[in-house]
């Protein structure tokens, strides 16, 4: 600190140790001091220490946050892809059944495999009396 | 005050000033942007809101169509249509277009066959945003090219209308035509309910990133889908397909020009099958748009059976009978005598087929030698106009059937003066004559099988449908069968069908004869007007067994060239179709054999 300053400095605080301080400042100073929200007095580089932590702790705290919504959006945007996807296949396996099940399908199968339809000519129809018939089941 | 602080405080000063302009040209460019131009003309606010926000359509998937047998005849499925982005991929190759371009061309058509080498070159010449190069591409290639992760070509799926069974049914269930923003079901089923299989599209409007993926914060707005009601119809598939498949292969073998197969649930008017040929497969319909049916008159996509309407010839004998049986004017016994010919007084001659002589002949045997004479006499003398064309409204002629699906109602003409309507001032007593024996009117085949059904079912004509069921997301509406109206008594139907009965198996009907069934049918050959007698429309329609009717069975071969009598073209068809029915559904015999 160079001399003047110095003088100054200490100048003033001779003056300020003069100074009578009024009772009302006193009474308004303590009651600022009561609603602080700290209960002891910071200095200002503690002060900015002490903010730039919070202010840290805050932003980790919101980019962990942000991270995990990212996160959870990816998570969500897979499932979607996934459940399209299993919509799709699901879609292609019930045309597929449906084309098995077609009688042409069937026929055609059947065909290669030997069979033939029945010839009328060669079908002996037996009656049985008394003879109920099943009743499909509902 | 110390020079020193006040330079410092001057500085200060400085400084702050020049903090506070900045300030309040920021805040006044602010003010410019956010609250002048904001919805100016550029309109910044929703092109900002555009940028990040998305409306996505949810498709409503459209209904499935199921045969009564719970088997699916229509359905959807996915498919992916190729794009490729010509400008972007300019701008992303700068330095290599041609041989990048000429890389990924090669990679295209290799995934892509069907997509040629020039067409693709063409398609990046455009330099457009994005350009379709590819429909509805196979799964394999789907995959493929997911795989290949091709920069500036990308995926979009589509849902697309498919019928498993092929040709099945097509003429019932008609198609759906498929465009990049709708789809809607023309003809059949698909038409008459494209309302109801469409169901209702969603939305869903979302914040996006840059790549477009929908955001879990911001705007989420979901407008759900509601998926189309799904169909089930009376068709049995397994009948239809042997109807179809037999039907086809009768018209070749007759060389006819196309035919027609209607088969009904005797009790409860079901369609159980409803067959038309020649078709078209509704998977590729645009393939057949120039192909006709019904003689030449339709478009191959209309179904004959209700919409082809065709002089139905001697067929029609039954309602002459069952007028004058309804109304006790004739027994089966009742006798006249049959020259071969009739002359009236007041219309022109009527002749049976190559004028045969009968002699004195019963009214059964009226049906059973399909005498042309009988019937224009049992109309002309014995019940006359007041007493026949009532018959013909309350059997449903010239009216539309109701059933679902778009049908034509048929004509006949009938006299003025008597408070019918429609009425003909053109009408003569030839008209009368002609209708007996089923001239001079126009009836569907649908409308034909139902008079043997009304016959079949005691009298009581019952309302022929093909919708058994509804379920639209979870409400299901269940088609009763329902009887539209008593048309003969009892009595007289059940006096028909002993006269049908014996004219199958005395008269033209023999070939339609199922072993152990007895079978109430009639034949019918039809010339046209105006055309050389030997292009007939040959017929058939009857039910089995005939003691417990369970089937109406009706059909018809149009011009067929090889044999023109319903008797021949016809009948053989109509007897195995019969057979099949009764052993597909286990129908006990009624015979003793």
């Amino acid at each position: 600190m160079s001399k003047n300053r110095l003088e100054i400095y200490q100048n003033g605080r001779q003056q300020r140790n003069k100074i009578r301080v009024p009772l009302r400042q006193k009474w308004t100073a303590r009651g600022y001091q009561r609603l602080s929200p700290l209960f002891f007095r910071m200095r200002p580089i503690t002060l900015c220490i002490c903010s730039v932590l919070l202010i840290s702790l805050m932003a980790i705290l919101y980019l962990s946050q942000l991270g995990q919504a990212v996160t959870t959006n990816q998570q969500i945007q897979a499932l979607r892809n996934q459940e399209a996807a299993l919509q799709r296949q699901n879609s292609d396996l019930i045309n597929t059944i449906a084309q098995e099940q077609s009688p042409a399908y069937i026929a055609a199968h059947a065909r290669k495999l030997g069979l033939a339809p029945a010839n009328p000519q060669n079908v002996q129809v037996v009656l049985i009396p008394h003879l109920q018939s099943v009743q499909h089941q509902p | 005050m110390n020079p020193a602080l006040r330079r410092a405080r001057n500085r200060q000063m400085v400084i702050f000033l020049l903090a506070c302009s900045g300030m309040l040209v920021l805040l006044g460019r602010l003010y410019y942007w956010q609250i002048l131009e904001a919805h100016s003309g550029y309109n910044l606010a929703q092109l900002a809101n555009e940028e990040h926000t998305q409306v996505f359509t949810l498709d409503a998937p459209r209904g499935i169509i199921y045969d009564s047998q719970g088997r699916i005849l229509a359905t959807n499925v996915v498919r992916d249509d190729v794009y490729i982005e010509p400008h972007q991929f300019s701008i992303d190759h700068p330095l290599d277009a041609q041989s990048a371009r000429n890389s990924l061309i090669a990679t295209l058509h290799r995934v892509l066959p069907q997509v040629s080498v020039a067409s693709l070159q063409a398609d990046f010449n455009t330099d457009m945003g994005a350009i379709r190069i590819a429909v509805k591409i196979d799964p394999a290639q789907s995959q493929a090219l997911q795989n290949l992760r091709l920069p500036d070509v990308f995926l979009a799926p589509r849902t697309w209308r498919v019928y498993p069974g092929g040709t099945l049914a097509a003429q019932i269930l008609g198609y759906v035509e498929q465009s990049d923003q709708s789809s809607t079901g023309v003809y059949g089923i698909e038409g008459q309910y494209n309302q109801l299989l469409s169901g209702t599209p969603g939305s869903w409007t979302v914040e996006t990133d840059l790549q477009g993926n929908p955001l879990t914060v911001g705007i989420n707005n979901q407008q759900v889908p509601v998926d189309g009601a799904s169909i089930t119809l009376t068709i049995d598939s397994n009948v239809e397909y042997m109807v179809e498949t037999d039907l086809a292969k009768a018209v070749q073998e007759n060389e006819a020009q196309s035919g027609t197969v209607v088969v009904l649930n005797a009790k409860t008017g079901a369609v159980v099958a409803m067959a038309g040929y020649p078709t078209f497969d509704p998977n590729n319909y645009g393939q057949y748009y120039n192909q006709m049916g019904c003689l030449h008159t339709e478009q191959v996509y209309f179904n004959p059976a209700l919409y082809c309407a065709y002089e139905p010839g001697s067929t029609m004998k039954a309602v002459t009978m069952a007028a004058a049986l309804d109304q006790g004017l004739i027994t089966p016994d009742t006798t006249l005598q049959d020259n071969g010919c009739i002359t009236y007084s007041d219309a022109p001659e009527v002749c049976n087929w190559e004028d045969l002589a009968y002699g004195k002949e019963t009214m059964t045997q009226v049906l059973i030698h399909s005498a042309n004479v009988g019937a224009s006499y049992v109309a002309h003398n014995i019940l006359g106009v007041d007493r026949y064309y009532p018959y013909l409204e309350r059997f449903g002629f010239g009216q539309p059937t109701g059933i679902d699906g778009p049908e034509q109602a048929g004509s006949y003409r009938q006299p003025c003066g008597h408070g019918w309507s429609p009425c003909s001032s053109d009408w003569t007593m030839s008209d009368l004559t002609r209708q007996a024996f089923g001239q001079s009117i126009e009836a569907t085949p649908i409308q034909v099988a139902q008079l043997y059904e009304t016959i079949a079912n005691g009298g009581v004509m019952m309302q022929p449908y093909l919708v058994a069921s509804i379920n639209n997301n979870g409400h299901i509406t269940t088609t009763r069968p329902t009887v539209k109206r008593r048309v003969i008594s009892q009595r007289a139907a059940q006096l028909l069908t002993g006269m049908l009965v014996q004219s199958a198996v005395q008269g033209f009907a023999q070939l339609a004869q199922v072993p152990g069934y007895s079978v109430a049918a009639k034949t019918g050959t039809a010339t046209t007007q105006g055309i050389s007698a030997d292009q007939t429309e040959a017929s058939v329609a009857g039910f089995l067994p005939a003691s417990n009717p369970q089937f109406v069975i009706l059909v018809k071969m149009d011009r067929p060239q090889k044999n023109i009598y319903g008797s021949t073209a016809a009948a053989p068809l109509w007897g195995q179709i019969a057979q099949q029915l009764v052993w597909d559904y286990g129908v006990p015999p009624d015979l003793k054999q």
